[in-house]
């Protein structure tokens, strides 16, 4: 294990209550997690496990009940946020990559990239150097001038995750990254994870039941009405 | 190569905004108040224009005579048709006499009757100076006895008595005769009253002419000055022309004329103006004057034609002159546009006289050389700016 | 940063130009009626700057000489010219009417003037062409709308006239342009008829015989002389002295001349109060409901194509956008929207203006007022696209 003192994502004790009184429903119920820069773990559990749950409260998008949640050295959750800008740490803390490409249709891919950067207050002509430098290292820079409708699915993809690396958040949360694609396809897209989580230090949950891809994973969080279990992964090396 | 498919975007979207924009800046300019009001100028010269003046006439006959009885009556016959011509003298109809060839009879019986009183009376003039004569010798024979006392007092007495009687039987007769004198007068002059009454029923053309109008025919009952027969001279035609009060000052006889018949569109007859009536119109508010013809059209055109006359008058000395059109109302003053260093200045001005094409005179205000503003596409003001174009749109030359 | 409201509109630009577009027509529309009704009061106001008059002096109780018909002995003006403040006074005749010009006629208004010279009252102000009446009879000033030209022949009644002059924007209060002719002929047309009704007048009188006594021979000759001459116009045309009130002008003709007298207020108010209104109204609720309409739908079109891009939103969202910024993105598509729409609108609007058959009036301030009322809507309308925007929950993003 890396050194965690300070780095990567902790969750403590996390809970989350849904409604009041007699209706209420808890959907997490104390999760405990760590990953450390550079690891790229599997969030497994079947639905209406607390699995979308606990994404959206890593994702600060919604509020937690109770717990801890602590993202490098900034503790920004403590039975209530810590931060007072939401968007702020999604923006510059936290990536998303998701189920669809998700990108901005009428931006071509450099800007659909560059855009983060730019909200974040950075000068358009740098925001496009380092998209520019991620597109090349996902191996899409050939496509920079394209619009998003002209790529394939898998460069889609590689956009899209390029996106959630430009502003180097800590943590990038990964929601069904490999759903739609072929194990081929899919398992290249964990290995362009593991490879990026390494190079810029980044720690990678990544929520899927895909049975190609979970026997890459190190470690594995199972999650279970609302409490997760961590187990060792298999590790498989890729092909 | 990074901003090439940008550009074609832009380049499309500009295609499209940029002519957008170019027209919205055209309609503005065009047509908003920015807009600037085209107009024509002409150059105002010092010109001498001759005024006309311009009428409109009927043809009328200098003199119509109207002929009729003098007494009420019933109409026996009408000699004449429209447009028969009459020499003077005439005979045009006859009035029915009724009873006035009977009553001329007895007339004539009445002064033959008179005439045979005379006479008589006459024989009786002579009876009683006959008795007379011998009456007085009588006496003076018995005066003569008396002297010589061969006869009585008496029988002298009873001879003058005699004398006076016979006198006065004399007198009586001779005023007998007169009397038979004047009453043969009487009834001669009466009937001569019938014959010129009877006359009288006669209507005849006074002059030579044309017959004009035939009001009544044969049998019509008339009443006294009423026309039976109008008899106008062809010769005599002149036109009675109306001109408006507003522009006749120098109007006078003697100015020739153009005269245009109605119904002879295309040919303009020289004339001249005969005189100018002393009594206007009040009511319409004109001035008449008689028109002649120099010479009398070929097809005489009937009385009561209409004619358009233009009198010219004498040219005007040069002044400065503009198209009435130039001339306009603001503010309460007369005056025109002027372009003044490709400005607008309003210029007041006192007119002089017209010409029927519409060049008006200037008498003051205006200088010959100045531009003056004659069409506007809209109505002028001190602030309008204005372009200066050959023409109008919409107007064709 | 870049502007995502503009990424937007270049990368879909076909799609917002035609939205514009058709926007536009709408907005078009609108504008054209605004100018409809600025026309109907302009042609009012026209009719009563044309005239020249500061004074109308017509029929006593009447609203004439042109809400109502009036009729004044054509002497009356004589009286009027006399009064203290009256610089000049002139007859005049209205009757609108056909006017015959070769095979076809026009609708036209008929306008009696005294023949005295330029910028006597009545008379048409500024021509375009030709010159103005010079002669006492048969000519004629055309307006340019009842599609004459120089040196035409028309007709009027029995009377043929020569068009000398053509005037623009000469036109009565309901639109149909005025023909100028001197004012004893226009008297003539207005109560004299056509030769067979002539005949038949003068056949009438004939056979009645309190007219056709055969005692009196002239009686006959003397009543149909005067039936055939008309003495009457419909209203005197009155300028003041520079520095008379024309109120206080009209007082004392009122008074005791037994006449009515209306000063350009008044027959303004007559004209656009009485006369125009119920159309004036009719357009104005026409306008009103337009432009709600309009307002509707632009405020679709809005809403639909904000809700085009929910998804595309909620990524933004998730992302990290603030909510301001896709306000802003928003809103500014909305104005951009407006803008095109209303320089479409205004350019179409003043390019199908001319061929409306009576006049549109296209205000450069109602134009103004449109693009301020298109930016408000288009504001407006943005405002509820952007509630529903914001709305937008980012971990709709997420699945599941």
């Amino acid at each position: 294990m890396a050194d965690m003192a300070g780095k990567g994502i902790r969750i403590e004790g996390l809970r989350k209550r849904y409604g009041k009184g007699d209706t209420a429903l808890d959907a997490l119920k104390g999760v405990d997690m760590q990953v450390a820069p550079g690891e790229v773990v599997g969030l497994i559990g079947p639905s209406g496990s607390g699995k979308s749950t606990l994404l959206k409260c890593l994702g600060a998008v919604i509020e937690p009940t109770a717990g801890r949640m602590t993202l490098g050295e900034e503790v920004i959750y403590d039975n209530g946020w810590k931060m007072p800008d939401l968007r702020a740490l999604r923006r510059d803390r936290i990536g998303f990559v998701f189920q669809a490409p998700y990108l901005i249709p009428f931006l071509d891919v450099t800007d659909n990239v560059a855009l983060l950067p730019m909200l974040a207050g950075r000068a358009n002509a740098e925001s496009r150097k380092r998209a520019l430098s991620l597109l090349e290292a996902l191996d899409v820079a050939h496509r920079a001038k394209a619009m998003p409708s002209q790529l394939s699915g898998g460069e889609q993809q590689r956009v899209s995750i390029a996106r959630a690396l430009v502003n180097r958040p800590p943590v990038i949360l990964a929601d069904e990254p490999t759903a739609p694609l072929d194990s081929e396809r899919a398992l290249a897209v964990i290995r362009i994870l593991n490879q990026m989580a390494l190079q810029y230090e980044t720690a990678i949950i990544v929520v899927t039941h895909d049975e190609k891809i979970i026997p890459t994973f190190k470690r594995i969080y199972h999650i279970r009405d609302g409490k997760t279990q961590e187990e060792a992964g298999e590790g498989r090396a890729f092909e | 190569m990074k901003f090439l498919s940008i550009n074609r975007r832009m380049l499309a979207l500009l295609a499209v905004v940029l002519p957008l924009l170019a027209l919205l800046i055209y309609v503005a300019l065009r047509s908003g108040p920015f807009a600037s009001i085209p107009v024509t100028v002409t150059t105002a010269e010092s010109r001498s224009i001759a005024p006309s003046l311009f009428g409109i006439g009927t043809v009328e006959a200098r003199y119509t005579y109207r002929i009729g009885p003098t007494v009420a009556g019933r109409i026996k016959r009408v000699e004449v048709q429209v447009g028969d011509r009459v020499e003077a003298g005439q005979l045009l109809g006859e009035m029915d006499p009724v009873d006035l060839d009977d009553r001329i009879a007895s007339q004539d019986a009445a002064v033959k009757r008179a005439e045979s009183v005379v006479l008589a009376a006459g024989a009786q003039v002579r009876e009683a100076s006959a008795r007379k004569s011998y009456a007085e010798n009588q006496a003076s024979r018995y005066e003569q006895l008396l002297h010589a006392r061969s006869v009585s007092e008496e029988a002298v007495e009873g001879k003058r008595q005699e004398r006076q009687v016979t006198e006065a039987g004399f007198a009586a007769a001779r005023a007998n005769l007169d009397a038979a004198r004047q009453e043969l007068a009487r009834v001669r002059s009466d009937r001569e009253g019938l014959i010129q009454q009877r006359a009288n029923l006669r209507l005849i053309a006074p002059v030579r002419g044309l017959v004009a109008a035939r009001n009544a025919d044969p049998g019509t009952t008339v009443v006294a000055g009423q026309s039976v027969v109008e008899v106008i001279d062809p010769a005599s035609l002149w036109i009675n022309v109306r001109f408006d009060q507003l522009r006749v000052s120098g109007l006078r006889a003697g100015l020739p004329v153009q005269i245009v018949l109605r119904s002879q569109e295309g040919i303009r007859f020289a004339g001249r103006v005969l005189r100018l009536e002393p009594i206007a119109d009040a009511v319409t508010e004109e001035t008449m004057a008689k028109v002649t013809f120099d010479a009398l059209p070929e097809r005489l055109p009937p009385v009561g034609e209409l004619a358009e006359v233009t009198v010219a008058m004498s040219a005007l000395p040069a002044t400065p002159v503009v198209p009435n059109a130039s001339v306009q109302r603001v503010d309460g003053r007369l005056g025109v546009w002027l372009i003044v260093e490709d400005k607008l200045r309003f210029a007041p001005i006192n007119l002089g006289a017209t010409d029927l094409d519409g060049r008006v005179q200037i008498l003051d205000g205006l200088k010959a050389d100045e531009r003056v503003v004659v069409y506007s596409q809209r109505a002028l003001g001190p602030r309008s700016r204005v372009k200066v174009v050959e023409r109008l749109e919409g107007v064709s030359p | 940063m870049i502007s995502l409201a503009g990424r937007d509109i270049l990368h879909s630009w076909g799609k917002f130009v035609f939205t514009g577009v058709g926007l536009g027509l709408l907005i078009g529309v609108t504008l054209t009626m605004a100018g409809v009704y600025r026309g109907m009061v302009d042609d009012a106001k026209v009719l009563l700057d044309n005239s020249g008059a500061d004074l109308w002096v017509v029929q006593q109780d009447t609203l004439g000489p042109y809400a109502e018909p009036s009729s004044l002995y054509d002497d009356v003006y004589r009286t009027i010219l006399g009064m203290p403040g009256v610089d000049r006074a002139a007859n005049v005749t209205y009757l609108t009417m056909q006017v015959r010009q070769g095979e076809r006629d026009v609708r036209a208004m008929v306008v009696g003037v005294v023949p005295g010279g330029p910028g006597e009252p009545g008379q048409p102000g500024y021509l375009i062409a030709g010159r103005q009446i010079t002669r006492g009879h048969y000519e004629a000033v055309a307006d340019i709308a009842t599609g004459f030209k120089l040196g035409e022949r028309i007709q009027i009644r029995r009377n043929h006239y020569a068009v000398v002059g053509l005037t623009r924007r000469m036109v009565s209060s309901g639109g149909d342009p005025m023909v100028f002719i001197p004012l004893k002929d226009a008297q003539e047309a207005q109560f004299l008829k056509d030769n067979d009704a002539i005949a038949q007048q003068r056949r009438r009188t004939a056979s009645n015989p309190a007219f056709n006594r055969p005692g009196t021979p002239g009686l006959l000759d003397a009543v149909l002389a005067s039936q055939s001459v008309n003495p009457y116009i419909n209203a005197v045309l009155v300028q003041v002295k520079p520095g008379f009130i024309p109120e206080e002008v009209a007082e004392p003709i009122r008074r005791w001349k037994r006449l009515q007298v209306y000063t350009r207020a008044q027959m303004e108010e007559i004209l656009i109060g009485k006369l125009i209104s119920t159309a004036a109204k009719q357009i104005g609720m026409f306008l009103v409901i337009l432009a709600i309409v309009s307002a509707a739908i632009v405020a679709f079109i809005i809403y639909t194509l904000t809700l085009g891009k929910i998804r595309e939103i909620a990524v933004l969202k998730l992302i990290g956008t603030r909510n301001r910024t896709i306000a802003w993105m928003i809103m500014q598509q909305a104005l951009g929207l407006g803008l095109i729409g209303f320089v479409v609108g205004k350019i179409s609007a003043t390019f199908w203006a001319p061929i409306f058959p009576k006049y549109v009036l296209l205000e450069p301030g109602d134009a103004l007022l449109g693009f301020a009322g298109v930016q408000v809507i288009c504001a407006l309308a943005s405002v509820l696209a952007i509630r529903a925007a914001l709305k937008v929950d980012p971990a709709e993003a997420i699945g599941g």
